[in-house]
């Protein structure tokens, strides 16, 4: 589904993606761990097309993001570390424009249930975007990939700074959404949530994929000890 | 997507102030141009019935002699002015909308009269066209100059990158919303204008509307542009005042002091020199040249002559006076020649500056441009040749004062119809806009997917 094929992503003489090799197959939970610099946003960019890779190629559904970027929009979604929303409108406002911008014009109740399920409680379905917290903001972000019915999700460090509630909620839904055939991508620093709910990972180091493991061969204390060894 | 985008930008509180305040200062304009024409109204009533007054009083006591009569009595030409003019005071707060001249010489008297206050020629006058070229696009500016980077300096492009490929239809959509709520207020102002100033809605009207619309497209697409190039908020309102100041600030005064290198006027001074030594030193010459030269201008008056027993005659008198315009005429045909030149050269130019082109089309619309104050003193040098040659021959032929029906002479009046061409009006905003929205198009496709 999410294939990286010696995807290479130079900025001048600084290598920030070096030959990374991937596939992630349909309803896939793969994550990515590493320090800052390591690759990981670099490598969800070329996912999203916001970056041209120097060389290689990511493909998404087998559709090659840096010739056909328009087509593989409609596969994705995506969520960024904060999400961003618009202040003066309210989150059903929001989830309705942004998936308007994908083309899905749902009712207001069918927008209402995509917020619940993603948490939000519905109190706040109609407050102002200002008013929310982060948490509240992710939530809202979630949504709006939800209601995208995208078939690959990228996920750019989205547990940070959420409470461990929430943090659990999410990780509930992005196992609701991968045993519906979702594929995901998710960049992390957060060892514990990616063994709990990815079911392979990656550490990454200086644009390079060095380690590859099944999330079920190892254990939480294992992972951390191999990523601070590797990091 | 428009409704939601609507609703974001009416709960956005400072764009609303914006609008208010476009709104608030396009009333006051408004009525800046209503007092104007009040004013002016008020001055031409004033002058009719001062003329009425003036001519019966000097028919009271100067009824011996219709040159002495003559000498006093003033009769007046009107400029038209139509209610637009409220729109666009242009030249008419310069020069006067009324001249009230005697048929002695009337190169003198055409820069007699001062009916206005001088201290509005210092201040101009905020009208309608004032607030359109220079507070418009300042509020154009702020509305758009963020348009692209707010949504990547708050954080949303990242979001709206990864949910269509087709982010140019949303920034349209959203440009499209402050574009409509901009000409909203214009039109809801024009409309206002329309009924408050009472201007018919005739050609000249419509076109001042399309002038409008068309100049705050063309600042719109100049937005447009500068927000295709993705630079940030700061960059992008900097580039954005700059060509507001060079548009309506400094290509202004370069144009003006290009006009004045090229065309210099010294003929404004000598011509008023000219006048009046023409006239001035006829009192130490013979009389028979000056009647001769008259008699010269007029070979129908021939049989009027001075009387060689007396060192006084009126014939004599007004031929004097005659010579004043006479010895004038060479260099006051070259001072309207070189003032058509100036407003010539300064159209031609305008058409390459929207600002200029807006102002100098506008003052046209509105029947106060240069064209228009050229065209009605050559018309009160029409209606002063008139009055002359009905005149002078009762004068010379010492016709009783009482066989003339004084009453009759009110007030006169010029119409001036300027022609509108519309391709030259409207062509070179599209010409301009057209640029801009390629150029901003070709921008947004190269960076289609940049965050």
């Amino acid at each position: 589904m999410l294939i990286a094929n010696n995807l290479t992503k130079k900025y001048g003489d600084k290598i920030a993606l070096n030959n990374l090799n991937l596939n992630i197959k349909t309803g896939e939970i793969f994550a990515l761990l590493g320090q800052n610099g390591a690759g990981k946003t670099t490598t969800i960019n070329c996912f999203l097309g916001f970056i041209k890779p120097t060389s290689g190629e990511a493909t998404i559904h087998g559709v090659s993001v840096t010739n056909h970027s328009a087509e593989t929009k409609q596969y994705i979604a995506y969520i960024p570390e904060t999400v961003m929303l618009y202040p003066n409108l309210t989150g059903v406002e929001n989830l309705a424009f942004f998936s308007s911008l994908a083309n899905f014009n749902y009712s207001k109740a069918d927008l209402s249930s995509f917020l619940t399920k993603a948490g939000l409680q519905e109190s706040a379905h109609h407050q102002a975007i200002k008013s929310y917290s982060k948490g509240m903001r992710q939530k809202v972000g979630i949504a709006i990939a939800v209601a995208k019915k995208a078939i690959a999700l990228l996920l750019d460090e989205p547990t940070s700074g959420l409470d461990p509630k929430a943090s659990n909620e999410f990780s509930e839904i992005l196992r609701e959404l991968s045993t519906n055939g979702t594929s995901i991508l998710m960049a992390t620093h957060d060892i514990f949530r990616a063994k709990e709910v990815a079911h392979r990972i990656g550490i990454m180091k200086e644009g390079n994929l060095v380690s590859e493991i099944e999330a079920k061969d190892i254990s939480a204390n294992e992972l951390e000890q191999l990523y601070l060894q590797t990091v | 997507m428009v409704a939601l985008l609507i609703k974001n930008f009416i709960r956005s509180k400072g764009l609303l102030v914006g609008l208010a305040i476009l709104f608030i200062s396009g009333i006051i304009s408004l009525n800046i141009g209503k007092q104007f024409l009040e004013k002016n109204e008020k001055i031409i009533q004033k002058t009719s019935h001062f003329q009425k007054e003036n001519i019966d009083r000097y028919v009271q006591y100067m009824n011996k002699e219709m040159g002495l009569l003559l000498y006093y009595v003033r009769f007046g030409l009107v400029n038209e002015t139509p209610n637009i003019v409220g729109l666009s005071i242009g030249q008419r707060d310069i020069n006067p909308s009324l001249h009230n001249v005697t048929i002695r010489n009337l190169e003198e008297q055409k820069y007699t009269t001062d009916l206005m206050n001088p201290m509005y020629q210092l201040i101009g006058n905020m009208d309608l066209s004032f607030v359109i070229i220079y507070f418009f696009p300042l509020i154009i500016i702020a509305f758009g100059f963020n348009l692209v980077s707010e949504e990547k300096e708050e954080g949303t492009w990242s979001l709206v990158l990864s949910q269509t490929a087709n982010t140019q239809k949303m920034l349209r959509l959203k440009a499209g919303v402050r574009y409509v709520s901009i000409l909203s207020v214009l039109f809801l102002l024009l409309l206002i204008a329309k009924f408050y100033l009472s201007i018919p809605f005739d050609i000249y009207f419509t076109v001042y509307i399309l002038t409008a619309f068309f100049y705050i497209s063309f600042w719109f697409s100049l937005v447009w542009l500068v927000v295709s190039f993705h630079k940030n908020s700061s960059q992008n309102a900097l580039i954005l005042l700059t060509s507001w100041i060079t548009l309506t600030i400094i290509v202004p005064a370069l144009m003006n002091a290009l006009v004045i290198q090229l065309y210099p006027i010294p003929e404004a001074f000598s011509t008023v020199l000219d006048s009046r030594d023409g006239y001035h030193s006829q009192w130490d010459k013979a009389k028979e040249p000056t009647i001769e030269k008259f008699h010269q201008l007029y070979p129908q008056l021939v049989k009027y002559n001075h009387p060689k027993d007396k060192d006084f005659s009126w014939l004599w008198y007004y031929a004097m006076q005659q010579m004043g315009d006479e010895t004038a005429v060479a260099s006051s045909k070259k001072l309207k020649e070189k003032i058509k030149q100036r407003e010539n050269l300064s159209k031609k130019l305008g058409l390459w500056v929207p600002t200029i082109h807006t102002q100098l089309t506008m003052n046209t619309l509105c029947f106060s441009d240069i064209t228009n104050y050229l065209a009605f003193i050559e018309a009160l040098e029409r209606f002063h040749e008139q009055k002359r040659m009905y005149f002078y021959p009762k004068i010379f032929s010492d016709t009783p004062v009482s066989s003339e029906k004084w009453d009759t002479f009110s007030l006169a009046y010029f119409k001036n119809q300027p022609v509108i061409n519309l391709y030259m009006v409207l062509l070179p905003y599209l010409i301009i806009s057209t640029l801009c929205l390629l150029w901003a198009n070709i921008n947004f496709n190269r960076k289609k997917y940049n965050l």
